[in-house]
């Protein structure tokens, strides 16, 4: 007797409840598909936002910086020049940009708005990351120049628009504190909503002017690295030529320095075990069918078991039949969630409101990624574990007795 | 007879009442009057030492009775920046500003160059019975003097330090040492002269200590190098347009 032919015969034979069965199944699968989508697409997005925004792929500061970062330590810096040096030679690394950032206040009508400087040498900024990207209107600011671009919601926010001056106030190097009037020459708009609501960007000379960062000192290096860079190895070569420096280096991948990504990385791994829990839930149906569908076929399994087929057999029947609906229906569930992922990962999801105010290098539109491996994996994984849950109940028809299954008749 | 003798009693008595007969109201005037001049001109330095090291402001101070001063910055840091105190407002000016900051409400907290002095600090007037009621907590001796211990409660709450203790001199009503705290108690600041000099007929500060408590690792000592006083000023120096000039 062919069993899979049976089987297939048996799942055909009443389909709603097949579909049923199968649903749970497809329903998690699809579900986890777009869940590993989800957090996929938000790690690449912090990636991206991490490195082009806050750290690099490397970022180089002074190690006591992080320590003292609540009392705004503007006077701790690290060389640009001699990091520039200890670069050289050193293979994968693409090119580096020096930035100063300074917590401020804008003086506007007799109120202080606070609001977080970076100073910036454009030009380089320019092989960096895409500027045409971040500018919604204006310009950016020339060298030496004493002019901002500012996030766009920022500015909207404290009514403020292109060719308006701002006096900003902040602490110096020398401990002390300093104020200068900028003209608004260009409007961002950057992926992130921290950085619309509280950023603006200045020149680099400028903003060391104004903090009294006399020697072209800069708060930190950021370095972009080849895509095929060891990032650790990388980093560890930087320290040892930078050991020998007056300034305490810090040399820091960014995955090293952002908590929230780390734990993005940890979180992975917890929804692979969500992930089982999900099947298991979805695969209690299976369960219940299965067992149903024992008792509802008492006389079929009577009879078969008379007609001499063998306990182990009848576990096989039933257990390739669950086999079958969880293949059909995780295929079907991975295949919906992976054509609703390739959907969203061009449209993306707006989740501008939900943002406001929150303070994560996460982008206000998300873009889930599609992954092949993660359907491929995300199907088998689906399919092992709801097929070896309908082997429970599949056991229970190898123990019936022929004589208790006839007594059905 | 009876009469003279009662009369001389009481005479001699009135005479022969000790120093701390004054009140606390003659105590504070008294000191008020010390520390006010006509107008006077001085430089010195905002010592800050905190969890980062030292940091000296060198400045020079002019004022004029007890409403107007205005401070400019020399050091290199610093130069050229300006604090000018009218009446109950205060205006910053820096070089590369286009406009004077006035600051107000809770700007007025933030600290004077990272030091333990806050612009607050400059705001209080010197005719202190204006704003507190005093008392007399009684006299002590503060290192080697004898002080009067005189108890400050602020009549509003727009006061920067609603309670405040000074140790004032017998003699001289220099204030050797200041408690400056909160309504209910908590100290929030402490000032300490360290060394002081005369000038005509007055002892003032030379050298004093300032804490403010609720910084950790920090005290600023605030240095005065010369002073000159009744020094002639023009009608408009302590005035916005001034300022900017």
């Amino acid at each position: 007797m062919n069993i899979t032919h049976v089987a297939l015969r048996n799942v055909s034979r009443n389909i709603r409840r097949s579909i049923l069965s199968g649903a749970a199944i497809g329903v998690s699968a699809m579900a986890i598909v777009l869940l590993f989508a989800f957090i996929s697409g938000m790690k690449l997005d912090m990636k991206t936002n991490l490195t082009t925004y806050y750290t690099g792929d490397i970022l180089i500061r002074n190690q006591t910086y992080k320590e003292y970062e609540r009392y705004n330590p503007i006077h701790l810096t690290v060389d640009e020049k001699e990091v520039r040096q200890a670069l050289e030679g050193i293979d994968g690394v693409r090119l580096a940009v020096a930035r100063v950032r300074f917590p401020s206040t804008f003086y506007i009508n007799g109120g202080m708005n606070p609001a977080v400087g970076v100073g910036a040498d454009f030009t380089r900024e320019a092989d960096f990351q895409d500027l045409d990207l971040i500018l919604k209107a204006g310009r950016f600011p020339e060298k030496n120049e004493r002019a901002m671009l500012i996030g766009a919601v920022l500015a909207e926010n404290l009514g403020l628009a292109l060719g308006d001056s701002v006096t900003v106030m902040s602490t110096t190097a020398a401990r002390g504190t300093n104020a200068i009037t900028l003209k608004i020459v260009g409007l961002a708009a950057f992926p992130v909503g921290a950085l619309n609501t509280g950023f603006f960007w200045t020149d680099l000379d400028t903003a060391r002017y104004f903090l009294r960062m006399y020697n072209g000192d800069s708060h930190e290096i950021l370095l972009r690295g080849e895509d095929d860079a060891d990032l650790d190895t990388i980093s560890a070569t930087i320290s040892e030529r930078l050991s020998g420096s007056d300034i305490p280096y810090e040399v820091k991948p960014y995955y090293d320095i952002n908590e929230l990504y780390s734990f993005m990385v940890i979180a992975e791994y917890i929804y692979y075990v969500m992930a089982i829990i999900f099947i298991l839930l979805g695969s209690t149906v299976i369960i219940n069918t299965t067992m149903m569908v024992i008792f509802e076929r008492m006389r079929e399994i009577g009879t078969l078991s008379a007609l001499g087929m063998k306990g182990k057999e009848l576990t096989r029947l039933f257990f390739t039949e669950g086999l079958i609906i969880s293949a059909i229906s995780s295929f079907a569930g991975v295949v919906t969630g992976a054509l609703i992922v390739t959907y969203l990962s061009k449209v993306g999801l707006n989740f501008a409101e939900a943002m406001q105010g929150v303070d994560m290098e996460v982008s206000s539109m998300l873009y889930p990624q599609f992954s092949l491996w993660t359907t491929v994996f995300v199907f088998f994984y689906s399919v092992a574990i709801s097929s070896a849950a309908t082997f429970i109940p599949s056991r229970r028809a190898s123990k019936i007795e022929i004589v208790d299954a006839l007594r059905y008749i | 007879m009876k009469q003279r003798i009662l009369l001389s009693v009481i005479l001699c008595a009135l005479l022969s009442l000790p120093l701390s007969a004054m009140s606390a109201e003659q105590i504070i005037e008294e000191m008020d009057r010390v520390e006010t001049f006509r107008t006077s001109s001085s430089s010195g330095r905002i010592i800050t030492n905190d969890r980062f090291g030292e940091k000296v402001s060198e400045f020079i101070a002019y004022s004029r009775g007890t409403e107007d001063s205005l401070i400019e910055f020399t050091s290199l840091a610093e130069r050229g920046q300006k604090i000018l105190r009218t009446q109950k407002n205060l205006y910053l000016f820096y070089p590369d500003a286009n406009e004077l900051i006035r600051l107000q409400g809770a700007a007025l907290r933030q600290s004077l160059l990272g030091s333990d002095i806050s612009y607050e600090d400059m705001t209080s007037e010197h005719s202190t019975l204006d704003d507190y009621d005093a008392s007399l907590e009684g006299t002590e001796t503060y290192e080697g003097r004898e002080v009067y211990v005189v108890k400050l409660k602020g009549k509003t709450r727009k006061v920067a330090y609603p309670t405040q203790v000074l140790y004032i001199d017998t003699e001289t009503f220099l204030v050797w040492k200041g408690e400056y705290s909160t309504s209910s108690g908590r100290l929030l600041k402490e000032m300490t002269v360290l060394e002081t000099m005369e000038l005509d007929d007055r002892v003032i500060p030379r050298r004093s200590k300032i804490v403010d408590v609720m910084k950790s690792d920090s005290y600023t000592i605030m240095e005065i190098d010369s002073i000159e006083t009744d020094i002639p000023l023009a009608g408009d120096f302590f005035s916005l347009d001034n300022l900017t000039w």
